[in-house]
């Protein structure tokens, strides 16, 4: 079990109240391989320091986790395929 | 003149970060990051910042990943 912390940008179209529910729902990836999640933290709405896919904003969240690389990298994949999931990145805070 | 010039001592910097007692340098903390960027978003030399180069490296790798994440610009027009 690692600590992992997981950054996503979502569209800004998104209505940002089903944002935290709609998260939780990728999370149970991390549940279900044995891992826990320790807090998700929705930033809301932010204004992007350049354009990605065209747009100008960007509804930002934050999740920390302890989990197995696997059940990560599995996360990180199917948050991928979402098309509202502008970006993604995973990081180990301890590695420095 | 130019003697004078060559010999006075630089001025030595204080380490930003050790005055704050800052230890880890976190990719979210823009409003630090900012400290570390010039107006253009490139970031600053070590020899402005004035922190060690352990920590230069760790700024780097924020700013980087702050950057991939749309926190911080790679390139902005100054004014």
């Amino acid at each position: 079990m690692r600590h992992y912390e997981l950054m996503v940008i979502l569209d800004p179209s998104l209505e940002e109240r089903t944002v935290a529910p709609s998260l939780d729902q990728y999370l149970n990836v991390i549940r279900t391989a044995g891992g826990s999640v320790e807090k998700l933290d929705v930033w809301g709405r932010r204004r992007l320091s350049f354009e990605i896919n065209k747009k100008a904003e960007g509804i930002y969240a934050v999740v920390d986790l302890q989990a197995t690389p696997e059940a990560v990298a599995e996360l990180d994949r199917q948050l991928r395929l979402n098309e509202s999931i502008l970006r993604t990145k995973v990081i180990r805070p301890e590695t420095r | 003149m130019a003697k004078a010039a060559a010999l006075r001592k630089p001025k030595k910097k204080v380490n930003p970060l050790d005055k704050d007692g800052i230890t880890y340098i976190d990719y979210k903390d823009t409003a630090l990051l900012r400290k570390f960027i010039s107006d253009r978003g490139k970031i600053r030399a070590r020899r402005v910042t004035g922190v060690t180069s352990q920590q230069q490296r760790q700024i780097a790798r924020a700013v980087k990943n702050a950057r991939e994440m749309a926190l911080l610009p790679y390139t902005a027009t100054a004014r």
